[in-house]
């Protein structure tokens, strides 16, 4: 994105995704620095194992939801990023398959 | 531990209806607090900036970023408090709201609450909507205003509705590469409503601006196509685009295929209503305004005493019906409370509220969904993106079980995931009404029950140890 230096980003920190570390800035969304790294997959879905990434980015749809400094199910499209910050694609559960 | 915040009135969303709102409500006396689930004020239309980045000259930025500054100085200045990053997800039977901020509970007690809670985008399902980077024009929008971050490298536009202009806008001056904008409808089937912008100069200046804009970076709508499915393998790929007519039925043999690896798509709003209904204000289905709204009086008070609603919650009506509702619904509920409010005051913003909607109802007639477009979402196609719920299983148990949205919901678990029917709720009842061949009415709502978003156990069990 073009930068004319009438915005300026917070100071760099650094968040751990999977393990990995990613470069951020102060202000930014663990969503936002994923994607500003390339990484649009935030999760896989718990039943058919389908990829989701952001989708509505105002919070409403949950698809962003991930792991965050142990917490599950946080939207990664609200969550600012901190120095250190645990990032993690989630674990979930399979659900239970109704017996017909 | 819990907090508790007391105040005669309580305005719960902090985009242009809810600051209209406590602006005339303090201004007229009221003690005010702005409940807002984000970490800045302003809602969508407002969008701000994390307080975390810097702006050495505000002057230089654009009206994306200013346009809201004059509102939140005033709100500011008249002693409203915002509480920011504070979710309101409960209502208690005495009138208290449950809420929680940064993982703290709390609860709110007001002698008046202002129901603000905005609209989010309608998205409607085709083969693909779940891949990664397939979004709504609205996300897109946010992430660069919000977050200076562009969605993708190479986007398209698709959908219905004014509101794809102004994403344009926003994403073309932060220099993104915009492949191709696809609007359903076509400027001939919107002839027959074109005395109805008599007066509407300021929205039809706003219109040719955005024109220009367009025209600028060589780019033309393509009118009368929509998006039919998205491919790709771990991330959308390409996009297939098909001709429709007026009804929306697809034409056979206009296939179009056009790569990118950012596809939004938006088919206009949805009134975000889970509040008043927890609350249990009464509701009326109406398709031009965007699905389930509150009834409400010429003072915004809805059927429940001390409620009042503002703004797209009352139904779709954009930003400036949206500011205009806010003002009637905050002088209203300032003067129950017994402050003094001139009946000029009262009239006039009624007035200017009946003029932007009147303007709002022409977009939502000439933008109306076409019916073809939810007729074609075919069995196998994903309606629930959490509990992996197809149009076929919903349309199944419709047919089992009867037009009830709650029946078809227990017997799918559509809409039993993590946005709690927020996305595939109005998929789940347009589809079962289509099955059943009955009314919205008919099928019912999805039920509403707290907490309104996902909240941690403790959150809610610190509210009761108190």
């Amino acid at each position: 994105m073009k930068s004319d230096g009438k915005i300026i980003p917070g100071p760099a920190v650094t968040v751990h995704v999977d393990g990995k570390p990613l470069p951020a800035r102060r202000g930014q969304t663990v969503a936002a620095a994923m994607l500003a790294a390339g990484q649009r997959v935030l999760r896989h879905t718990r039943n058919a194992g389908k990829p989701r990434g952001l989708f509505c980015a105002m919070g409403v749809c949950f698809d962003c939801v991930m792991t965050i400094d142990g917490k599950a199910g946080v939207r990664a499209c609200l969550t600012k990023v901190e120095d250190g910050m645990q990032v993690n694609s989630p674990v979930q559960f399979k659900r239970f398959e109704r017996k017909s | 531990m819990s907090f508790t915040i007391e105040t005669d009135i309580a305005v719960v969303g902090a985009g242009p209806a809810g600051l209209s709102a406590a602006l005339a409500a303090a201004n007229a006396g009221a003690r005010v607090v702005v409940l807002d689930e984000y970490p800045e004020p302003g809602g969508q239309f407002y969008k701000q900036l994390p307080a975390e980045f810097s702006v050495p000259d505000r002057a230089k930025l654009d009206d994306d970023y200013t346009k809201g500054d004059e509102l939140l100085a005033a709100v500011k200045k008249a002693g409203v408090t915002i509480a920011n990053e504070t979710l309101v997800w409960g209502a208690f039977e005495d009138g208290a709201l449950a809420v929680t901020r940064r993982g703290e509970a709390g609860s709110v007690k007001a002698g008046k609450i202002i129901v603000a809670s905005g609209a989010y985008e309608r998205a409607i399902a085709f083969p693909g909507w779940d891949l990664p980077g397939v979004m709504t024009p609205g996300g897109a929008q946010t992430l660069v205003k919000n977050q200076q971050q562009l969605p993708g490298g190479r986007i398209v536009l698709a959908g219905s509705g004014p509101f794809l202009l102004p994403v344009a806008k926003t994403l073309l001056g932060a220099g993104a590469n915009i492949a191709a904008i696809f609007e359903a409808t076509r400027p001939r089937e919107w002839m027959r409503h074109a005395l109805r912008l008599w007066g509407h100069w300021d929205r039809i200046a706003e219109g040719l601006r955005y024109r220009r804009v367009l025209a600028d970076a060589g780019l033309s709508i393509r009118f009368g196509r929509v998006v039919v499915r998205a491919e790709g393998a771990e991330t959308v790929e390409r996009v297939v685009t098909m001709a429709c007519d007026a009804a929306g039925n697809t034409i056979a043999g206009s296939e179009q295929t056009e790569s990118c690896d950012t596809l939004c798509v938006g088919y206009g709003f949805t009134p975000q209503v889970q509040l008043t209904r927890l609350i249990g204000c009464e509701h009326r289905y109406d398709a031009l305004r965007g699905g389930w709204v509150p009834k409400y009086g010429a003072d915004m008070q809805t059927s429940v005493a001390g409620v009042y609603v503002a703004g797209e919650v009352a139904g779709i009506g954009g930003a400036y019906a949206a500011l205009a509702e806010g003002w009637v619904a905050g002088l209203s509920a300032a003067r129950e409370l017994g402050h003094k409010v001139r009946d000029m005051a009262l009239r006039s913003a009624q007035r200017e509220r009946m003029t932007r909607r009147r303007f709002g109802d022409l977009v939502n007639t000439v933008f109306a969904v076409k019916p073809g477009i939810f007729d074609r979402i075919a069995d196998g196609t994903l309606v629930c993106r959490c509990e992996e719920v197809t149009a076929g299983e919903i349309r199944a148990a419709a047919a089992a079980w009867g037009a009830a949205a709650g029946a078809v919901k227990g017997v799918t678990r559509c809409g039993m995931g993590y946005c709690q029917g927020r996305i595939c709720g109005s998929l789940l009842e347009e589809l079962t009404a289509r099955t059943a061949g009955c009314t919205r009415e008919d099928v019912g709502g999805l039920s509403v029950r707290p907490p309104l978003k996902p909240v941690r156990v403790g959150e809610i069990a610190d509210l009761a140890s108190d």
